[in-house]
């Protein structure tokens, strides 16, 4: 054994001396964590943060966000808006893909048909409760070939795009991944499926061009584009992804100096926060997304239908304690959340004001008080007839370290704070939760919604009676008309009675209790002294890294 | 022996058929859309479980895919990877496995072979105490455990190793996990070794060698050991499989690219990736039906007495 | 093959000969009844006296019954449950807010003091953590033994599974070769080749979640390592000279594999139980995480030690108490193992 000890011993060593001399010489690319791994880096098929944040570091759309997340021109140098705010026509700059070609029109034309076509995940961007380009939706139901799409190159630097109805964030969403181009002769040179899939089955127009990337790999780098329109812009040599499986490997990782940004949740947060040196380098910036609670109210769940009362499910709102939640167990610095749309990420253009600034306005309906809570309780025990009630919370126990210990401490205070009311807990994979969400077939789910956009409608067009999102199939005749009118009708031109309408169907939703906000996600950063520069951003683009610096 | 040999491979081919079909119907049980479907409307998923020939009868669609296997073609991903072909995703998956298994396997299978052999022989000593308690400790301490260990004190405190797996400095970054992974192997080898050459040191035979004069590392490999092997390449063969087929959390935490996180991505990610979970099933049944096939052709060898094919066709 | 093996086979098919009742004639019939009697009794016996003089299998003994004694009674010696989330309530800022006892290190606090350390400064200053608490803050003490409850069943079902499904099935499979071995081994290649994940998900839409589903789960799979291993040792041994010499005189085939083949393969078999039950714990782990084992709040070991691993490095000593309660398992199981080895196989008596 000894023997045998020494012997590995000697071998490690001599690999040791073998390979030290290729360690160096890569010190001006910044090292930063993924969570998990890329997906793709195809915009047609993307639906990950990951992805969306390497698509991006490559390639530029018509419209980026500057630090604040304001919207402001990319490959655009400039658009206008019809008067009736149904045409867009964007005016494009002279850029290069990294094949030599410039980027036209046409590449734009080509990448929306494509992604309307093929109909994924993020279609709906384009479709009827978002977009609103005209013809985007007959296509995505199949209905409808791809060239009626309206979106038109009249010559290679002009864009036309035709809306059905009047958007007024149009223009912001320029910025999302899913609206980026494609340069269409070079696709179609590629074998089918091999799009994005290699450095040299993938263009870039952007501040970065890939590097290394195979598909499931756990590291990746892009490096500068020295052709890139705004390569001054530029300063990184280039990135390193790195994928990291665990929060506290992640800390070590950043203690070692493997990586330069890192994010840690948890317990982790805690000890970084003990200790001093650690303490300075955090930094935490919003995450966008809202973990919530949603109740089945359809009669074959929930012990017959229980929680389609309101006053149940007021009950178990006001008998959680996001505070203690967001604190104890989540300890990143996320938000505990008491409205149905999550501060941070909603801000009105004509007062700059947060749609959800005041966490406040339902406390009526939405608060920790456990008084309110047994009284709610009472009601719903006189109303259904009934003393004790059992139902199960689902949960995807692949969807983050933090999200077991959220779903006890939400037993455990229910179970405490209500009689009678027992939630017994049932983790499972993220598509089985969903699968279960989308044919209803739970009780209660532990869920969340990212800001695909920035206006509150985001979330807001979850709740209209069947929409796919709305998993308690909860109807209301008064909520739907006055989302109608935000979308399509009186208040789409008038943007302050819009803001007005839309606060009002959130208050419907509140009301109601039709879900449970917890806490709106926060990333607890951990970036190397030096690095300065990095965007954050709580929509659609999490981290950009355009005028990151390493000094 | 060619004959049984033949015989065997073509039921081999047979099971494989049965596996494959099992798991076709299995996974299409599972819940989850084969694709991420948060943001989708009815429509759409319709359309597009149509568009991916879902709603064929079930027997249709095994021949369909049978017929694109049997042609070299596992179809391309629905949910993971950019809907690459599955060859391309697989195969830099596979050669990273194999090799960190493969060399985990080398460690494990050595170390625990010669920890195993000193321990019997100096039975009830120090050493065999020290086996036992290794081999305890190497099957309660899983393997990511001690890979945290490793990396922590030679990758942290000591930066000697890298941090993360790095493919272009293979063999130095593969040490970590492999040693992390080898430590279960080792520990059940050296314990079956020694129990199983205690057991052979005790009979009659090896005690009728000994008393004829025979000693040393003679009579340990021609009598003891080579008695000893059976059950050895018994439970090596089913870890050799597991080994090869990655480990799901070293590799997540050692940033390893391979079989076993890219199983769970499959099964556990945005949609269950129907063409992942048959092609790496393929895979999988295909290596432990073909290390089954060996064990039993070795029986024969280490100990001609065994005969495993069946009356007359030795 | 070998000559001998040609020989062996022909001797062993007596196709044209079948003993009848009256080629043999029994001794007198109280002979037999006295020694049958005599010999059981006296065998185990023996065993038993060679277990108990084996000092390192009384240890083993001693330790699994201390980890059963603590399983049952451990829970109790804490004011805490093992869901209770340990915490108080203060305001702040008017408002009511929970704090709770996460990630305490072990504290006793007048042992503590006794030591001379100087007094804690928390909220929890005088509490009794003997192992500490885990990061939710719930006491660590309660939830190592409450999870040693689950894990001791695991153990024990696993050797059920391993004794009852795992030996017979490889014994029976060894010993009759042939057609019979081909079906049962590639029956085996099926069970083995389907991914647990898969399985276990389309399972639970069948099953009721829960310790049932775990067990279902476990005896699907847990038995093929233990039935490798005595088909193994069965197709070593069936070709020796007392079974054939049992065979020619008649015997039934069960009466041959159970009782003269099986006591001498038993050393393997003991061994490879050993080994299937941490397989089996951190199985049960793997279930319960992908959410068809044991439910939260509950624990075992297993799940203990992956709550203690994702915290590792700043909670160092969240992991220790269930791995140290696994490790001693697993020295006393054992050492429980080499003592009836020894004690069942009366050559390996004297060393």
């Amino acid at each position: 054994m000894k023997k045998a000890l020494s012997m590995l011993l000697v071998m490690v060593m001599t690999l040791a001396c073998l390979s030290g001399a290729a360690m160096a010489d890569s010190d001006k690319y910044l090292g930063v964590m993924l969570s998990t791994n890329v997906m793709s880096l195809d915009t047609n098929l993307a639906t990950d943060g990951e992805s969306f944040e390497v698509i991006a570091d490559c390639i530029d759309g018509l419209m980026q966000m500057d630090a604040a997340g304001a919207s402001i021109p990319a490959l655009a140098e400039s658009y206008d808006m019809s008067e009736d705010g149904l045409t867009y026509t964007f005016h494009l700059r002279d850029a290069k893909w990294s094949n030599g070609t410039p980027v036209t029109a046409s590449d734009f034309v080509f990448a929306w048909r494509r992604i309307c076509k093929e109909a994924g995940e993020y279609a709906y961007m384009f479709g009827s409760s978002v977009g609103c380009v005209k013809g985007a939706q007959d296509i995505i139901d199949g209905k409808a070939e791809p060239d009626t799409l309206a979106v038109s190159a009249p010559d290679d630097k002009t864009l036309v795009v035709d809306l059905e109805s009047p958007v007024s964030f149009f223009a912001s969403l320029m910025y999302f991944p899913t609206f980026y181009p494609i340069n269409e002769a070079f696709y179609s040179s590629l074998e089918e499926g091999t799009y994005g899939t290699s450095p040299e089955t993938f263009l870039s127009n952007g501040a970065f061009v890939l590097e290394s990337y195979t598909p499931g790999t756990a590291s990746l780098t892009v490096k500068k584009n020295p052709d890139y329109w705004d390569a001054d812009r530029v300063k990184l040599a280039g990135i390193k992804y790195q994928v990291v499986g665990s929060s506290d490997n992640a800390l070590v990782a950043f203690k070692t100096g493997a990586l330069d940004v890192v994010t840690i949740s948890g317990n982790q947060v805690a000890s970084a926060k003990k200790d001093a040196e650690l303490a300075s380098k955090l930094a935490v910036t919003g995450a966008g997304y809202m973990w919530y609670l949603t109740f089945s109210q359809t009669e074959k769940n929930a012990d017959g239908g229980m929680l389609a009362n309101a006053n149940l499910r007021l009950a178990i709102s006001n008998a959680i304690d996001r505070e203690s939640i967001v604190e104890n167990n989540v300890m990143d610095g996320s938000l505990a959340t008491y409205t149905a749309v999550p501060p941070q990420f909603a801000a009105s253009s004509t007062t700059g004001a947060d749609f959800s600034e005041d966490q406040m306005k339902f406390v009526d309906y939405c608060d920790f008080n456990v008084e309110k809570a047994l009284e709610y309780l009472a009601k719903a025990k006189e109303e259904l007839g009934k003393d004790s009630f059992t139902f199960t919370l689902i949960y995807g126990n692949n969807e983050g370290d933090v999200i077991a210990k959220v779903a006890q401490a939400i037993k455990s205070q229910v179970e405490a704070n209500l009689p009678g009311v027992t939630l017994n807990l049932q983790p499972m994979t993220k598509a089985e939760r969903l699968d279960k969400m989308q044919n209803d077939n739970y009780d209660v789910a532990l869920t969340r919604w990212g800001p695909d956009y920035a206006d509150p409608m985001t979330y807001l067009g979850m709740w209209i009676t069947n929409a796919s999102n709305n998993y308690g199939f909860w109807s209301n005749a008064e909520y739907d008309q006055l989302i109608k009118d935000c979308t399509t009708g009186a208040y789409v031109a008038d943007y302050d009675a819009r803001w007005d309408a839309m606060y009002k169907a959130e208050t419907l939703v509140m009301q109601e209790a039709v879900i449970a906000p917890l806490y709106t996600q926060a990333n607890a950063n951990l970036i190397s002294s030096g690095v300065t520069g990095i965007d954050f951003h709580p929509v659609a683009l999490n981290r950009v890294y355009k005028s990151a610096v390493i000094e | 022996m060619l004959k049984y040999i033949v015989k065997r491979i073509g039921m081999a081919l047979a099971t494989l058929l049965v596996i494959i079909f099992v798991l076709f119907v299995l996974v299409r049980i599972m819940p989850g859309n084969p694709f991420p479907s948060e943001r989708m409307s009815a429509t759409q998923i319709a359309n597009k479980r149509a568009e991916m020939g879902l709603d064929d009868p079930i027997l249709l669609q095994f021949v369909r895919y049978m017929k694109n296997v049997l042609r070299g073609d596992f179809g391309k991903g629905s949910s993971l990877y950019n809907g690459a072909p599955i060859k391309t995703v697989l195969s830099s998956c596979v050669s990273n496995s194999f090799r960190i298994g493969g060399l985990a396997i080398l460690i494990g299978t050595v170390l625990g072979l010669l920890l195993g052999v000193c321990a019997a022989l100096h039975r009830g000593k120090f050493l065999d105490g020290f086996c036992t308690v290794f081999s305890i400790v190497g099957v309660c301490v899983p393997s990511y455990v001690f890979l945290i260990f490793l990396q922590y004190n030679f990758s942290y405190k000591v930066s000697f190793f890298p941090y993360f797996f790095d493919s272009s400095r293979f063999l130095f970054s593969a040490i970590l996990p492999a040693l992390s992974l080898s430590l279960f192997t080792m520990s059940t080898i050296a314990r079956f070794t020694r129990n199983e050459m205690v057991e052979v040191i005790d009979s009659d035979y090896v005690r009728l060698a000994e008393s004829k004069g025979m000693e040393g590392g003679l009579l340990i490999r021609r009598h003891v050991l080579r008695n000893a092997l059976v059950p050895i390449v018994t439970v090596l063969a089913p870890l050799i499989v597991d080994l090869l087929t990655g480990a799901l959390v070293v590799e997540k935490i050692y940033g390893i690219n391979g079989i076993g996180k890219l199983m769970v991505d499959a099964i556990a990610g945005e949609g269950v990736d129907y063409n992942y979970v048959l092609a790496l099933g393929i895979l999988y049944s295909s290596l432990y039906i073909g290390m089954m096939l060996a064990v039993d052709i070795l029986y024969g060898i280490l100990d001609p007495r065994i005969r495993v094919s069946a009356k007359g066709e030795a | 093959m070998s000559t001998i093996n040609k020989a062996a086979a022909s001797m062993q098919t007596p196709a044209d000969y079948t003993p009848r009742k009256e080629d043999f004639a029994l001794l007198e019939q109280h002979d037999i009844a006295t020694d049958k009697n005599f010999a059981s009794q006296g065998y185990w016996k023996g065993v038993a006296i060679h277990f108990f003089r084996n000092k390192r299998a009384v240890t083993g003994l001693v330790i699994v019954l201390l980890i059963v004694f603590f399983a049952v009674f451990g829970p109790m010696m804490s004011r805490y449950g093992y869901k209770d989330i340990v915490s108080i309530t203060t305001k702040v800022n008017g408002r009511n807010r929970q704090i709770t006892a996460g990630g305490l290190a072990p504290r006793i606090p007048w042992l503590h003091k006794l030591l001379g350390g100087e007094a804690y400064e928390d909220q929890f200053a005088d509490r009794t953590f003997i192992f500490g608490t885990d990061d939710m803050g719930r006491d660590l003490w309660t939830r190592t033994w409450h999870g040693a409850r689950v894990s001791l069943l695991i153990a024990f079902i696993t050797i059920l599974i391993d004794m009852i499904v795992g030996m017979s099935y490889g014994l029976v499979s060894g010993y009759f070769g042939g057609v019979t071995d081909n079906i049962m081994q590639r029956f085996v290649e099926v069970a083995n080749s389907v991914p647990r994940l898969v399985i276990v998900s389309v399972l639970a839409i069948f099953m009721k979640k829960g310790m049932g589903l775990v067990i279902v789960a476990l005896l699907l799979t847990e038995w093929i390592g233990m039935s490798k291993i005595a088909r193994a040792e069965m197709l070593k041994i069936k070709e020796q000279e007392y079974v054939l010499a049992s065979r020619t005189l008649g015997a039934r085939s069960s009466h041959i594999i159970f009782k003269e083949i099986l006591p001498n393969t038993i050393g393997p078999i003991i061994t490879q139980v050993m080994f299937s039950i941490p397989t089996a714990i951190f199985t049960e782990a793997f279930l319960s995480f992908v959410g068809v084992g044991i439910v939260l709040p509950q624990c075992s070991v297993g799940t203990l030690i992956e709550d203690g691993f994702n915290n590792i490095t700043t909670l160092p000593y969240q992991i220790l108490p269930p791995i140290l309660v696994l490790a001693l398992l697993m020295l006393g199981f054992n050492f429980i193992g080499d003592g009836l080895r020894e004690a069942l196989a009366p050559k390996l008596e004297d060393m």
